[in-house]
């Protein structure tokens, strides 16, 4: 078998897989300070030249299924700081197993994550139930039998129906397939203000990943998140003491989705022994955020359900006691 | 091409606002703009920013070193990649120096009562700094979505539920950018000022300082649908029915949404009044026209409150006198 690296080939080779589909499409190029042969996986838009370490940044032609980013997020937070802050999330997770909590965290990897940014106008009819409070004097009778005069809340109802009309301008959904978008969602959000148009200086020496995700698919993504904000805004401007039944039916007009390449400090978390696990921790490469999801010590849930279940029934018992 | 950098972009497809060469997004609705604008631009600005204050300024060309005139520390240089605002037209100084002064020492008679008799006579003016301030001034054309709770249609309750929408032409909405002066300055002096005296940008001139936008442009559209959601509910009490209300809330969608960037000329004078330093800013346009702080009398305040206090003991006596 020949060198991969050292082989000399025209444009890209194809590796297959069971015969049946392609696993990758492997572009190779020579590099520019060595001259060495250089491979390049077709789910990555850089790469790093394993002689001489000259980082590397892949233009391939448009089209083809693979969208040009339009913006980049650059990273702002060192890897020092984001290895601090994911060590600190993996010893903080009191509810996870020992054996975790005990992990070795190390070696993070920054990559730039796929994503879609959209935005659009959003219009929405809503009908709810708003309560007012008022008080109301009643009369009683006591434990010794007077009477006596008494005030108690009460809540009269009304409905009310309006009309929201606001741009939803900032919705992140993955365009990965390796970034599920609930973990996306767990690091969000990221600081727009510094979006800068995609330029392939701004990768160099960095993994970035293509869109591994079709458009249309991203876009259905979207417009949930957009429609679940728009219903939670609503939500939020209903007046009235207490609010009930919000109906909302919006449209999203002027549809807009670019693709924008987000900072993300990736880091496998390799914890328990045979067989040996990995817990994938991501944190964000601008705010420091970190998500994972811990492995769960079910002794130590349960530990604790029944020590609050214990206070409360010696709550409840010391104050029968009086 | 002979006049790429003439040429305007054409406006947001979406909300057809003015889109200035050099933005990523539109800073009103966050539609990008193509890509092609972007080659256009070849010069970044580069500003200073003072460490001790935070306020963003231009390097003073005369003092030859990056001094900050609010509190004379030392600044540092930041690139931005993102545009940052720039003024593009300013107000020229209409008075001088020493109006600026009569201004001030007429304001100070004007305070009212509780203000130290001396304050006009004895306060000593000691430095004055010209200043350009930044803001923008905005017309827009927004649909305003409100709720609120007022008395009408109540039964039992005092408030009942209402909702509505309607289109309002905002003209001439001022948004201070300063971070050398606060917003509540900006706004006491902004009255005075008049828009069709308008000229190019500031010149640099020994001692004026020209302050700069502090914000990227993309961080504009926040601050002004936080400013047009000010204004929109300013005029709520013409919408909302009856004649009191609470729980308002305000949602915008703006349209056609154009703001210029001016810079306004101002006084920043510091008075002294028995030791203490006090600030005070005066509208360069308009000497008449002054905010600021003043000292309280604290032996009139003493003496006021006794006194209601010694009025009110003598009408109780009274009353219990006579029964």
């Amino acid at each position: 078998m020949s060198h991969p690296a050292r082989r000399r080939s025209q444009g890209p080779r194809r590796l297959w897989h069971d015969g049946r589909r392609p696993l990758s499409e492997i572009s190779e190029f020579s590099c520019e300070s060595c001259g060495s042969q250089v491979q390049v996986e077709a789910h990555l838009r850089t790469t790093t030249c394993p002689y001489c370490a000259s980082p590397a940044v892949i233009e391939r032609p448009r089209g083809g299924g693979r969208p040009q980013p339009t913006f980049v997020l650059a990273f702002i937070l060192p890897n020092e700081a984001a290895l601090a802050a994911a060590r600190r999330w993996v010893r903080r997770a009191w509810l996870a197993k020992e054996a975790f909590r005990k992990a070795k965290v190390e070696a993070l990897r920054g990559i730039y994550v796929p994503a879609y940014l959209f935005s659009a106008a959003a219009h929405a009819d809503y009908t709810a139930q708003i309560g007012e409070n008022y008080q109301e004097t009643y009369t009683t009778t006591d434990s010794k039998g007077r009477t006596v005069t008494r005030t108690r809340t009460k809540t009269e109802w009304h409905t009310l129906s309006g009309r929201y009309a606001a741009y939803v301008s900032d919705v992140v959904v993955t365009a990965s397939r390796g970034i599920p978008n609930d973990e996306l969602e767990g690091i969000e959000p990221f600081d727009l203000r510094a979006l800068h148009r995609y330029s392939p200086r701004l990768l160099s020496g960095w993994i970035a990943e293509e869109a591994s995700m079709a458009a249309a698919e991203c876009r259905q993504l979207a417009i949930d998140e957009a429609l679940a904000e728009v219903q939670q805004r609503i939500a939020r401007m209903l007046p009235g003491d207490k609010q009930r039944g919000l109906q909302v039916s919006a449209k999203l007009d002027a549809l807009d989705q670019e693709l924008v390449l987000v900072p993300v400090w990736v880091l496998p978390v390799r914890w328990g022994e045979a067989p040996e696990q990995v817990v994938r921790v991501l944190v964000n490469g601008q705010s420091g955020a970190v998500f994972g999801k811990a492995p769960r010590s079910w002794v130590k849930i349960i530990a604790l359900v029944l020590v609050i279940a214990g206070l409360i029934v010696g709550g409840w018992l010391l104050g029968q006691h009086r | 091409m002979a006049n790429t950098a003439d040429a305007a972009p054409p406006p947001c497809g979406r909300c057809h606002s003015p889109i200035e060469l050099g933005d990523l997004r539109c800073a009103v609705c966050g539609l990008p703009t193509p890509a092609e604008l972007a080659a256009a631009v070849a010069t970044k600005i580069e500003f200073l920013r003072c460490e001790g204050c935070g306020a963003a300024v231009s390097y003073d060309v005369k003092a030859q070193a990056p001094k900050c005139s609010f509190c004379d520390s030392v600044m540092h240089v930041e690139t931005p990649d993102d545009p940052v605002e720039e003024a593009r037209a300013s107000l020229p100084f209409a008075i001088d120096d020493e109006a600026a002064k009569v201004g001030l020492r007429a304001w100070l008679g004007t305070l009212g009562f509780f203000r130290p008799s001396d304050l006009q006579s004895s306060a000593t003016i000691g430095e004055l700094k010209p200043l350009w301030w930044v803001g923008w001034v905005f017309d827009a054309e927004v649909l305003v979505s409100w709720a609120a709770d007022s008395e009408v249609g109540s039964r039992r309750a005092r408030w009942a539920p209402h909702a509505g929408q309607r289109e309002v032409h905002f003209r001439k909405v001022l948004v201070p950018a300063s971070r050398g002066l606060t917003s509540d300055e900006c706004r006491a002096i902004a009255e005075g000022y008049r828009l069709e005296t308008q000229g190019p940008p500031p010149e640099p001139r020994p001692g004026a300082l020209v302050e700069r936008f502090d914000v990227q442009r993309s961080a504009a559209r926040v601050v002004i649908a936080e400013a047009l959601e000010r204004a929109a509910a300013g005029q709520a009490a013409d919408w909302v029915p009856g004649s009191r209300m609470r729980k308002l809330k305000i949602a915008v969608l703006p349209r056609r949404l154009t703001s210029d960037r001016l810079a306004f000329p101002a006084y920043v004078l510091a008075y002294r009044y028995r030791g203490k330093l006090y600030r005070a800013v005066v509208n360069g346009q308009n000497a008449g026209v002054v905010t600021g702080k003043a000292p309280y009398s604290v032996a009139k305040i003493l003496l006021v409150s006794l006194g209601s206090v010694a009025l009110v003991a003598i009408i109780v006596a009274i009353i219990a006198a006579a029964s």
